[in-house]
């Protein structure tokens, strides 16, 4: 009984263990999984008509005349979901309506003066023109149809007028025939729910398809174009078909979403087919298409990254890892070489392994820390440069940071290379400088190129460092390496707690810190099929 | 390339057979003088590591130094109020300490038993060759870079948080704590690893010989003899979690406070890197505030310091004690 118990206990320790390694792989393809894929959607996307219309614009990038063709297109279907709004507002938005009945009279007014009429006339005139406006604005205001046709009728009676004919008082009556049309067939008692209504109707229809041809274009590029992106379209057809509202479901329960046809909003009006037609001609009026957007990694973006791509970021992150490789890797391996060939275990050495390992446990915000209180405030400064965060401000940090990374890795990899080889070399008279160059180090090489890869991979992603000395989110093309740049990292940190605009892009959030998962995680894969040849060399497999 | 070789080869011979043995004065101080040169250049730039290390202690030590001298140490350490910007600014830096503290020792709360499990497993169940893969496959989790870390906990960890768990704000001390458990992972898995690896054969064999199952062999054998490099994984990892920026900065909510009551994870909290993190942009140089900063830098240099030789000290003890077993 005993020993059955302690099998038992024995098996579901095993269990166990299994369960804890699966969990932390399924946390890995937790972690991993959404910002690839989520992150793969802002090269691989279906994208719009505004995409093409925007790439054009911004970037240059199409063939014009297919992309003016295509905008003909989709405006025809457009044109029909315009007019109808615009027929529509003319019986609701009465606050214009009103304001057109007054700049009516007053051309009227102008008109009269310039007819050189009998003053009992002109008066006479003039106060008919008064009376058709109060008229007109007296039923814009009401809300009782019976109201409504008695004032229209007192108005349409005047149309008849020889005096009125082929003046600006037409417009008077083309006006009140319009309102009569769309009154007819609206209620009135929702009035102020079609004015609202149609508020939001309206600016999720700018949001899908951008300003209106006949519009001036917005001075901001995110405003000059509607959904570029099939998949965000679609999700603001759906605001358009349906509204949402949070309900109290049950009283101390948690609010519940309910849907409703927005389209019921207007139920009997004349805007009611159109959310049919939208529905329906979705696809004709954006034109969405399967789209390989590589551009992203080498396009700048607009202002909070609303629009383009990474190019800045990527070519900031590079220039960071190589510049600081360039001081590091050099004074690593050298490192590692007096560490593992020049010198016996004596109590210099102790000092200065100590102090690697002391380098390599500092926190990376003190290394930031570190490298703006002396490269940019002291170092830089002292060579008679800017004392301003800087590209070489920031590789110098990182170069630091990633020293024990490098002299670690060298000195493991130098270490594994059989003495045999080196005794080999000594006994056919070679000196010890030329056993290292010459046997050691190509022997060493995969290793330390391990090293090398593994440093790129933690310098890429390092962001505390850079924040005070050389990262900046918002900036231009850095030209020397006396400029302060964007970076990969940076630009994730950014992204992920900045602005509204950038929640508004979720797909430019996850392609930011995609890119830079995907990049080092290359790097990795990289250092470790290197290691496991290596391996496989010195262990003669 | 080759021909040239071989027909330079038996002269080069001739000539050096015809030199005389004895090298001439120039010669051996010219050999003496590269040697020892070469040597001393060598050892010039391994010191590099040694130069760093004193700069930024000095640099960091001198930027705080203006501060230590104006405000009291000891309101410094125990006061909870940081008002940096305030009208009369007030430096207490306790509740970032204790959000540090509080994170670090949560985060080693979820990641020591699972690091442990883990490093079992690859050390003493699973084949060498599923280790092989297995192993890898965990170390790609330390090479995920730390913003990356900080936008899952941003964009994928708060939203859940707010809704199923119905806590008030999706970013705070458990959050963090976890994503810090997940990166401390790594380090705890490997080093642990490593040292169990390290006790040797013979002691499990002969518990297996006296009867004892693999649970009982694990726990009272194996972790027993590796348990100096256990504790050294723990307290690596808790550097980890503790010298961690950017996850702590976008996931822990950033509130100057300790939370009460002491449990209560699913408050806001601000560690001490966040606070540097955060605030060094907006101030001026050379200002109280900055200087402040630095010496929150340096108390948190202190800090992994003294984490570090305590881990050298442990680690140190298992490669005297595999030595010995050797």
């Amino acid at each position: 009984m005993r020993i059955f118990v302690r099998t038992i206990f024995d098996k579901t320790f095993t269990v166990t263990t299994y369960l804890v390694v699966l969990m932390i792989i399924a946390l890995l393809v937790i972690i991993l999984g959404p910002m690839l894929s989520r992150g793969l959607s802002a090269v691989i996307f279906k994208d719009t008509i505004e995409f093409r219309k925007m790439q054009f614009a911004l970037f240059n990038r199409g063939v014009e005349s297919r992309i003016l063709q295509e905008t003909k297109e989709t405006n025809a279907f457009r044109q029909k979901i315009y007019q109808t709004i615009d027929k529509f507002k003319q019986g609701i938005d009465t606050e214009a309506l009103t304001e057109k009945a007054r700049k009516i009279y007053r051309e009227f007014g102008q008109q009269l003066r310039y007819k050189e009429l009998p003053p009992e006339q002109f008066t006479i005139l003039r106060t008919q023109a008064k009376e058709i406006r109060d008229k007109l604005e007296t039923a814009f205001a009401s809300q009782d149809k019976s109201e409504i046709a008695s004032c229209i009728n007192n108005v349409l009676q005047y149309r008849d007028d020889q005096e009125f004919k082929d003046t600006a008082t037409e417009g008077f009556f083309k006006l009140a025939l319009e309102f009569k049309n769309s009154v007819e067939k609206t209620d009135l008692s929702k009035h102020y729910l079609y004015v609202k209504s149609l508020q939001e109707l309206e600016s999720l229809i700018i949001e899908l398809l951008g300003p209106r041809p006949d519009e001036p274009l917005p001075s901001t590029a995110m405003n000059q174009f509607g959904s570029t992106r099939w998949d965000i379209a679609q999700r603001i057809r759906d605001k358009i078909l349906w509204t949402e509202q949070w309900v109290e479901h049950k009283p101390n329960e948690s609010l519940i979403k309910i849907k409703t046809l927005r389209a019921e909003q207007f139920a009997g009006t004349d805007i009611e087919p159109l959310f049919g037609y939208i529905k329906d001609n979705i696809e004709q009026i954006l034109k969405p298409r399967a789209k390989f957007y590589w551009q992203y990694f080498i396009d700048d973006s607009t202002p909070g990254h609303y629009f383009g791509g990474v190019g800045p970021e990527i070519l900031g992150t590079l220039l960071l890892t190589v510049i600081s490789m360039l001081f590091a890797v050099p004074i690593g391996i050298i490192a590692a070489a007096y560490l593992t060939e020049c010198s016996s275990e004596n109590l210099i050495i102790k000092i200065i392994r100590m102090c690697i390992n002391t380098l390599a446990g500092v926190p990376s915000i003190v290394f930031g820390l570190f490298g703006l209180s002396f490269f940019v405030l002291f170092f830089l400064p002292l060579l008679g440069f800017p004392s301003k965060p800087c590209i070489l401000a920031a590789s110098l940090t990182l170069a630091i940071l990633t020293l024990p990374v490098m002299i670690r890795a060298s000195e493991e990899a130098i270490r594994s290379v059989p003495e045999t080889y080196k005794e080999a070399s000594l006994a056919l008279g070679a000196g010890k400088f030329k056993t290292f160059m010459k046997v050691t180090m190509p022997a060493a090489l995969p290793g330390i190129l391990t090293g090398i890869i593994l440093s790129l991979s933690r310098v890429a992603g390092e962001t505390a460092p850079v924040l005070f000395t050389g990262a900046v989110a918002l900036g231009p093309m850095p030209s020397s390496i006396f400029h302060s740049t964007r970076t990969l990292s940076y630009g994730s940190y950014d992204m992920a707690v900045g602005d509204r605009i950038a929640m508004m892009v979720p797909h430019n959030q996850y392609g930011m810190v995609a890119v830079l998962v995907m990049l080092i995680l290359c790097l990795n894969i990289m250092a470790i099929v290197v290691r496991s040849r290596m391996f496989r060399k010195l262990h003669g497999h | 390339m080759n021909n040239a070789n071989l027909n330079q080869l038996p002269e080069a011979t001739a000539d050096a057979r015809s030199q005389p043995l004895l090298l001439t004065y120039s010669q051996d101080i010219r050999g003496f003088l590269s040697f020892h040169i070469g040597r001393t250049a060598l050892f010039i730039v391994t010191c590099t590591s040694v130069l760093s290390v004193l700069l930024i202690f000095s640099f960091i030590f001198i930027e705080a130094l203006p501060f230590l001298t104006k405000f009291s140490l000891l309101e410094f350490l125990t006061s909870k109020a940081w008002y940096p910007e305030a009208q009369s600014p007030q430096f207490g830096s306790l509740a970032l300490i204790v959000g540090s503290i509080y994170v670090t020792v949560t985060a080693m709360i979820f990641s020591v038993p699972v690091g442990i499990f883990a490093a079992i497993f690859l050390s003493d169940i699973v084949s060498f060759e599923i280790r092989n893969i297995v192993k890898p496959v965990i170390e790609l989790l330390a090479a995920i870079p730390s913003v990356a870390y900080g936008f899952f906990a941003v964009m994928v960890m708060a939203p859940w948080m707010q809704q199923k768990l119905g806590f008030s704000t999706g970013v705070n001390a458990l959050n963090a704590s976890f994503v810090l458990a997940v990166m401390a992972l790594p380090t705890i898995i490997s080093v642990a690893e490593d040292s169990m690896s390290a006790a040797g054969r013979e002691l499990r064999e002969a518990s297996y010989g006296l009867g004892a199952t693999r649970v009982e062999t694990m726990f009272k054998v194996v972790i027993p003899s590796a348990h100096s490099g256990i504790i050294a994984a723990v307290i690596l990892g808790m550097m980890r979690a503790i010298g961690e920026t950017m996850v702590v900065w976008m996931a822990s909510g950033n509130a100057s406070q300790i939370p009460y009551p002491w449990w209560d994870l699913s408050q806001s909290i601000r560690t001490m890197t966040a606070t540097i993190a955060g605030d060094m942009g907006e101030t001026a140089k050379g200002s109280n505030h900055y200087r402040a900063l630095f010496t929150v830098g340096l108390l948190l240099l202190v800090m992994t310091l003294c984490l570090n030789i305590v881990s050298e000290y442990f680690l140190s003890r298992t490669a005297k004690k595999s030595g010995k077993s050797k």
